[in-house]
């Protein structure tokens, strides 16, 4: 018997099979209270509400949507540039630090990085109580975080040759920092900085389904009111909202060599440091901790969560993001697979959209309309979300690639569907995968939303144990959340080193 | 009186239990111009390397100026320029700020930011670079559009544009044709610049392959897995000496 050899085109399709025991459980809790209202929500996207009152309302709502996103974003690539540079071992070797302290900056910044800006807008809301600073700052802790990895992996790219040519010259150490970094840093914003404002506005409209302002708490508030119709005309906004800053950030080519607009960026750089600063310490001093009495509550409160319980949520956190894994990597091919021609491709690319434009708990609410709360359901929103994102990828790197292979399949008379297999998909499979271990990463971190809402993992109890006050039960979600995503981390990064 | 300006002490240089150096012992003595022969992977770029304190050895003692490395102050390194075989310049910057970067010591952090956003001034690295015979249409190209000649005489002029007393040159004559060749090897050696305000260094060290070069140096090293086989007067360079090395 001959044995079965892997690649990286199988390997892409495999992970489907976690819609086996998924399908099963889903299948059990299906309940037909909810299909009417299901199907309301559906038929409303074709008949939004439009009228005066709601444009105004929608208007206001997106301006504060943009606010929070922009500000979140300004400080958080601003920041992110600074953690960035200190954290990378070119700052290290100029200024004979160990590289010990790079790593400690590192490890701290995975850390904040492992917990997901929901979490963090709880968290703040429960102590300071709803305020529109709250969702700059939740967005800005993690996102400061990732900004940096992204900057210091940047970094690293400088040849050391050049940091030694630089440093054998005797500058000054400030000015050998800069020269080296300059443009390893410019390039980065150019390439990444724009993508980070638009992730910026989504987790705004994430956080506004929690209560932190802007059009996700209208859509929020919508749903709760069942109001599907006025629900669409916000969630079509949003869309035109994404469309548009699309289209004028792909308008928009940062030219470097222009002198004024350099200098106006780097000013913009120091004004938000030196304001976002000053604002953290006066909301620091300025506030009052409303529910927070004291870090020694931390210490006195008793924790009623058992062991046993608690490997449980970790297990089930564990198994959400694999399942949600699944989905997100094997759906997409096998879909465009399948229906492979143009009408569908033109169906799946907006059906993609709308799973990316849909905040998951939203997505997950419209299916406990007629499913009952599970594990399964809740892999099944994020790994549908999630497959939203790694799908536009795919089409992306689809139609950017070489089609001569797939053409000269077809001329020898292979079906479309093996030719698109074989002489399209296999070529992206390795990329694809490399970046679905990328996603799984943000997938682990946002279990905690779908958890939140859908009563299941580590999510649901950090939202019980924040509704109690149970500072201590905090404490030990939050660690053991961070500790799945560090470790999630660790494994995707040897997977993905393996991969490219 | 030690009047060594630089000085290799039993030098030793291992790397991955391959010894490169192998107790050298060298004295540059001011206004000497060195020539430093060998077969490719004999130790030259690591002999140079040690020499400019780019690379610590693993054993012995290098003084430069009579003091450590770790004693010089900044003013001192200053002193040495090193012109890199691999050139190291920083590619995603233009031929000009490259050049500029040469000045980076003896300005401030102000000089950098200014060089970065393209508003210092480049006057000075303009007059290096046309005394490379650098063509003007280049000034403000990225390193990476440059050809291999360009990007040498860029590297050669940052290394000028410093104005340091002593020269390190590994193989600074690649990619040059004959006659920019003859341009560069007076420039590096033989303070030509009949103007008087650009000073060639007075004492070099140049790591070089064409035996028809050396009738500006001095003195010529010949260098052999690691271990120094002759340091003579280059007219007492005879063929059995390189066949030592070669």
């Amino acid at each position: 018997m001959n044995k079965l050899k892997l690649n990286y085109t199988s390997l892409s399709f495999l992970p489907i099979l976690v819609c086996i025991p998924l399908g099963y459980q889903l299948i059990n809790n299906i309940h037909l209270g909810g299909f009417k209202l299901f199907q309301e929500f559906l038929i409303s996207a074709f008949n939004p509400k439009i009228d005066n009152e709601i444009i105004i309302t929608v208007i206001n709502r997106l301006n504060e949507t943009i606010l929070i996103g922009f500000f979140s974003w300004l400080v958080s690539i601003s920041f992110g540039a600074i953690f960035g540079i200190i954290s990378s071992n070119i700052f290290c070797k100029i200024f004979n630090i160990p590289n010990f302290f790079s790593r400690v900056i590192r490890f701290f910044l995975t850390i904040i990085r492992s917990i997901h800006e929901v979490v963090w807008g709880i968290l703040l809301m429960q102590i300071y109580g709803i305020n529109f600073s709250i969702g700059i700052i939740a967005i800005c802790i993690p996102y400061i975080a990732v900004n940096s990895k992204v900057f210091a992996e940047q970094l690293e790219t400088i040849d050391y040759k050049s940091f030694e040519s630089i440093n054998q010259i005797n500058a000054p150490k400030f000015s050998s920092l800069l020269t080296l970094i300059w443009n390893p840093i410019i390039n980065t914003f150019k390439n990444f900085g724009i993508y980070r404002l638009e992730c910026s506005i989504r987790s705004t409209v994430i956080l506004g389904l929690f209560g932190i302002g802007g059009i996700g708490t209208s859509i929020f508030l919508s749903f709760q009111a069942l109001n599907f119709r006025e629900l669409w005309t916000y969630l079509w906004s949003l869309a035109i909202l994404i469309i548009l800053s699309g289209i004028i950030f792909k308008k928009i080519k940062f030219n470097t060599t222009n002198k004024i607009l350099s200098i106006f960026f780097i000013a913009v750089f120091f004004i938000t440091i030196l304001f976002s600063f000053s604002y953290f310490l006066y909301f620091i001093f300025n506030n009052n901790f409303e529910n927070f009495n004291s870090v020694s509550s931390l210490l006195k409160s008793s924790s009623d969560l058992g062991l046993f319980d608690f490997l449980k949520l970790i297990l089930e956190t564990i198994i959400l993001s694999l399942l949600s894994t699944g989905i997100a990597i094997s759906l997409p091919p096998l879909v465009i697979g399948i229906f492979n021609n143009n009408s569908s491709k033109i169906f799946i690319k907006i059906f993609a959209f709308l799973l990316r434009l849909i905040p998951t708990p939203l997505i997950l609410l419209t299916l406990l309309t007629f499913n009952n709360p599970s594990l399964s359901l809740a892999a099944l929103t994020l790994g549908l979300h999630n497959a939203g994102i790694t799908s536009k990828l795919l089409f992306t790197n689809l139609d950017n690639q070489d089609k001569r292979n797939y053409i000269a399949m077809k001329s020898l008379g292979i079906s479309k569907k093996t030719s698109w297999l074989l002489g399209l998909f296999s070529q992206q499979a390795k990329s694809y995968l490399a970046y679905c271990t990328y996603r799984s990463d943000i997938i682990i971190r946002e279990t905690a939303i779908v958890g939140v809402i859908g009563s299941v993992g580590l999510g649901w109890q950090l939202q019980e144990s924040l509704s109690s006050f149970a500072w201590q039960e905090v404490t030990i979600v939050l660690i053991a959340y961070s500790s799945i995503a560090i470790v999630g981390e660790l494994i995707n990064g040897k997977i993905k080193n393996s991969l490219t | 009186m030690n009047n060594a300006l630089l000085e290799l002490k039993n030098i030793s240089y291992k790397y991955k239990n391959n010894l490169i150096l192998n107790k050298v012992n060298l004295k540059i003595n001011s206004g000497e111009k060195i020539a430093l022969l060998g077969k490719s992977g004999s130790g030259k770029t690591t002999l140079i390397s040690v020499l400019n304190g780019t690379i610590k050895p693993t054993e012995g003692e290098v003084k430069l100026f009579n003091k450590s490395y770790e004693e010089l102050d900044r003013k001192q390194k200053r002193k040495i320029t090193t012109i890199w075989q691999d050139l190291r310049l920083i590619e995603d910057l233009s031929a000009e700020q490259n050049v500029n970067c040469g000045l980076l010591a003896e300005n401030n952090f102000y000089f950098a930011f200014k060089n970065l956003l393209n508003i210092s001034s480049f006057k000075k690295a303009h007059e290096y670079m046309q005394l490379c015979r650098l063509h003007n249409s280049i000034y403000d190209k990225k390193i990476r559009k440059l050809s291999g000649g360009q990007k040498q005489r860029v590297a050669i002029a940052r290394s000028l544009i410093q104005g340091s007393n002593i020269l390190l040159a590994d193989e600074p004559f690649n990619n040059l044709d004959p006659k920019l060749i003859t341009t560069i090897k007076n420039l590096l050696l033989d303070n030509v610049d009949k103007n008087n305000s650009k000073k060639s260094p007075k004492t070099a060290l140049v790591a070089l392959h064409r035996l028809d070069l050396l009738n500006n140096f001095d003195k010529v090293i010949g260098i052999r897995e690691g271990k120094i086989f002759f340091n003579i007067k280059r007219n007492n360079l005879k063929k059995f000496h390189l066949d030592k090395i070669y």
